[in-house]
């Protein structure tokens, strides 16, 4: 209830807005008291609030507002009906690519982020890298253990359940990894090849899971025996492993609205500079296990956590990163084929 | 006497409202989606998206996929139904109303909670597998989750009271004293319903049958959270195209081709029905 | 088909049995569940506890999502009983042509399946900002609620015998001043089932609500989320909670038509 008062509120600030800006010169608009950010929920989303919203407000007296989920679709709908209701938007570096081409998001003013060091892939003309994670093999602690994707195939040496993302990018690499294709020759994927192979274990597979809690649920209710999940939701269950071993590492970016008002953009600019500090990055840390873009961050992290951040050295050096602008180009085919293959599960 | 002209339109001030209201927020809508399936990316006229439903094999065998899933749904509801209802029809009034309750109050309850009963009772660690695994009639848990058997035992549940009522309504109707009838002829009590009961209320059934499912047809709650991810439905596709993909134009192919489907049987089920009437 | 039971019989019973049970046995587990003490799904609950309904009442987004909730249900209730009201009353009474297309084009929302409801509209109302607002979720349930309060309210028309308003028309009242003064009086508890029903649809409904109501969260519309995302025994506290005000609201409609007589026709 106080979430929509704010709303009225700014719904009240913005109809003043144009009264406003022709009584006084235009650099004294009126003050932006919050953004909005809509995110992907969860505890990712907690992440974002104790790690860089709250300084953020400190600093700025701005209020981050997070609203979750964050399908394409909403973005879309927003955009093409020119009701803007938010600033930011997470998404991941598949779609990014894929909102870019539909024109839904902006262009970042990187200098007037002016960030702390980071990585060059998370410094992208169009968003934000704020976030690494892993996607990879996980089980209940007591299973025998998997050692490779061939492994996690092979359901007559690891008999079990297995629980696969409704994601095709998440899912379809795997496949391919463990018919025998080196990562190196990974990209461009054969698909094709890819569902062949998941359906030659189709009997096990037994769900295939949309949202990062359902993986661990469905391990610790003993539903499936082996899963392919996010490495932050399984890292922090005591009774279950996480293998970073042939680990895909992926980054979740925040995007600018394309049409969102300029005051809010440049409120955000500062947000996006909280989101560059290291220290800030080591908050959000604590709150889910995935990892920010500072080269600095890991001397900040807990030693004996360490092996639970997909940016770890030990963990970074084992895995391999999805290829984003193949699935920009390849991701509605890729769609289809993997629609079509889930009616044959 | 023939009716001046002002009473041949009187009452029309009563409906305008309503009228209004539909056509701007029903009507209009419906027809929006349906020219959008023809709108090209340029904004032009176009049928590529109705060609992309025959040529990708996907929209086709989603289609099938559900028409597959309904078809088995609501034979099972008429195998669980008809008895039913059959049973009720011999009960004494107290009983009947008693029974009549139990149908209506579930018919009543939220989609969401009765989806999640069997969450609860038939998941790994439910009830029934408990039952199962304790009486030693099984080693390992049965998967009745996360698969079409799932999918298909929640919305038999659900659309149960659809074809119970309007059947148990329709048998009430039979006259006891054709039976009684043909049991003082001496037919034996199996050949009186199969020759005498069953044939009366076989338009009922009929029309019961159509309505459960054409129901089924755009099912989206059930397959949602007793599919896990793997039972795709006319619904739940059109979620991807609308919300994940997003690809507007090609939701209101898919959704114009279901409603045609939707509208083909209910024709079916209205002609039926009016039968039944008289 | 009457004297002593034969197997037959038996079997029917056995079936109508346990087809009753098929649909009420599943609800009536949430109910205990609701009070375990655990976090899974054990059965027998291993202990007594209220802790899931301390969740839910102390939850601010749970309890934002009740809010919505209740002022959608409420507004959009109101404005299809009074809206289809006055329509059942005019398809009854009314003399003009084109009555049927009208009766069937309320009905529609019944028939066409939900999700293309909700497909259209989202198309429709992203164009005209309604997209993700209080009044786009309120048109939408007023609308669905329609066909529910036309059925109603058709047949208690139906059966208040029209002579009755005659007499008030030619003692010089208005169409509207007698079937407000005469009618409503005295199909009131029909009124009320209308009501109730609208406002039991608009709180339950999901699948439109999902698709148009943007950052708005309902009751059914958290729920449905959280149910895809886990199991959150929670959960089972609301949906007990669901069906204990269902069930009250229910006997309460019942018991009023009872009182007037007309039960069996709204029912069946």
């Amino acid at each position: 209830m106080e979430s929509k008062m704010q709303r009225r509120t700014l719904m009240r600030t913005a109809a003043a807005l144009p009264l406003v800006s022709l009584l006084r010169p235009a650099t004294a608009r009126a003050e932006v008291k919050e953004i909005r950010m809509i995110e992907a929920g969860g505890k990712s989303g907690e992440s974002i609030e104790k790690g860089y919203g709250d300084p953020f407000t400190a600093k700025t007296g701005i209020k981050l507002v997070r609203e979750s989920p964050a399908p394409l679709g909403k973005l879309r709908a927003m955009v093409e009906s020119g009701k803007i209701t938010a600033t930011l938007f997470e998404l991941g570096s598949g779609t990014m690519v894929h909102a870019k081409s539909l024109g839904l998001i902006e262009k970042l003013d990187w200098a007037a982020i002016n960030p702390n060091p980071m990585f060059p892939e998370a410094r992208n003309e169009y968003g934000f890298g704020y976030q690494y994670y892993s996607t990879g093999m996980a089980w209940q602690k007591g299973t025998k253990p998997l050692r490779s994707w061939a492994d996690f195939f092979n359901t007559k040496d690891f008999p079990g359940k297995r629980a696969i993302p409704d994601y095709v990018g998440s899912a379809v690499p795997f496949a391919l990894l463990a018919d025998g294709v080196p990562v190196d020759k990974l990209f461009p994927l054969d698909i094709d090849r890819a569902l062949k192979k998941l359906l030659s274990i189709r009997k096990d597979i037994s769900v295939v899971w949309k949202a990062g809690a359902q993986a661990p649920q469905l391990l610790n209710d003993g539903e499936v025996q082996y899963a392919i999940a996010w490495s932050g939701r399984i890292v922090e269950e005591p009774k279950l492993v996480f293998n970073f071993n042939g680990a895909m590492a992926d980054l979740a970016f925040i995007c600018m609205i394309k049409g969102s008002p300029k005051e809010e953009q440049a409120a955000a600019a500062k947000l996006y500079h909280e989101m560059s500090v290291a220290k800030n990055q080591a908050r959000a840390a604590e709150v889910v296990a995935y990892t920010g873009p500072s080269p600095d961050l890991d001397a900040l992290l807990p030693k004996d956590k360490l092996f639970m951040y997909p940016t770890a050295k030990v963990n970074k050096d084992v895995q391999w990163v999805q290829n984003a602008e193949y699935w920009a180009e390849h991701g509605e085919e890729g769609n289809k084929k993997w629609e079509t293959f889930k009616l044959s599960l | 006497m023939a009716k001046p002209i002002a009473e041949r339109r009187q009452g029309v001030g009563f409906i305008t409202p309503l009228l209004v209201l539909m056509l701007a927020a029903f009507n209009l809508p419906i027809l929006y989606m349906l020219t959008l399936g023809f709108w090209s990316k340029e904004g032009g006229f176009t049928f590529e998206h109705y060609a992309q439903l025959l040529d990708t094999p996907i929209y086709l065998r989603v289609l099938a996929n559900t028409m597959r899933v309904s078809l088995v749904a609501t034979l099972v509801n008429v195998a669980i139904g008809y008895p039913l209802a059959y049973w009720m029809r011999g009960l004494s009034p107290r009983a009947q109303f008693i029974a009549v309750s139990l149908v209506i109050v579930p018919f009543w309850i939220s989609i969401l909670v009765r989806t999640y009963a069997w969450i609860v009772v038939l998941g790994n660690n439910g009830m029934v597998n408990r039952l199962l695994l304790w009486s030693g009639m099984v080693d390992t848990p049965v998967s009745f989750l996360y698969n079409e058997l799932g999918v298909m035992i929640g919305m038999a549940n659900v659309l149960l009271p659809f074809l119970v009522l309007p059947l148990f309504a329709a048998m009430l109707r039979i006259d006891d004293r054709l039976m009684q009838a043909a049991a003082s002829m001496g037919a034996p009590n199996h050949t009186i319903f199969l020759k005498v009961f069953l044939p009366l209320t076989l338009p009922a059934l009929a029309a019961g049958t159509l309505l459960v499912f054409i129901l089924c047809l755009g099912f989206y709650v059930t397959p949602a959270i007793l599919g896990g991810g793997k039972v795709t439905m006319i619904s739940n596709l059109l979620d991807i195209l609308i919300n994940q993909i997003p690809r507007w134009e090609q939701a209101s192919a898919v959704s114009t081709l279901l409603l045609i489907v939707t509208l083909a049987i209910f024709a079916g089920y209205r002609a039926l029905d009016r039968k039944v009437g008289t | 088909m009457n004297g002593q039971p034969t197997w037959g019989t038996r079997l029917v019973a056995a079936l109508g049995i346990g087809a009753l049970a098929f649909l009420v046995l599943p609800l009536l587990i949430v109910v205990p569940m609701s009070f375990s003490s655990a976090r899974s799904l054990a059965f027998p609950p291993p202990g007594f506890s209220l802790r899931w309904y301390e969740t839910f009442f102390g939850d601010p987004s749970w309890m934002e999502a009740l809010w919505n909730s209740l002022t959608i249900a409420s507004i959009s209730s109101v404005c299809a009983t009074t809206l289809g009201g006055l329509a059942a009353y005019g398809l009854r009474r009314g003399t003009f042509r084109g009555r049927d297309v009208a009766e069937s084009n309320f009905m529609a929302p019944l028939i066409v399946p939900t999700i293309i409801a909700a497909v259209a509209m989202y198309l429709a109302f992203a164009g005209v900002n309604l997209l993700g607002t209080f009044l786009g979720l309120v048109i939408a349930h007023t609308v669905l609620s329609v066909p529910l309060v036309i059925m109603v309210l058709g047949v208690a028309v139906r059966s208040f015998d029209v002579r009755i308003e005659q007499v008030g028309w030619s003692l010089g009242g208005s169409w509207f001043y007698t079937a407000r003064t005469v009618l409503l009086p005295n199909i009131a508890p029909s009124v009320f089932a209308a009501w109730i029903f609208a406002f039991i649809g608009s709180f339950d409904e999901v699948i439109v609500t999902s698709f148009i109501g943007g950052t708005y969260e309902t009751i059914p519309k958290k729920m449905f989320n959280e149910l895809i995302l886990q199991v959150n025994p929670t959960i089972t506290a609301i949906a007990t909670l669901l069906m204990l005000f269902t069930v009250v609201t229910l006997a309460l409609t019942a018991w009023m038509l009872q009182r007037a007589g007309r039960l069996r026709s709204t029912l069946l």
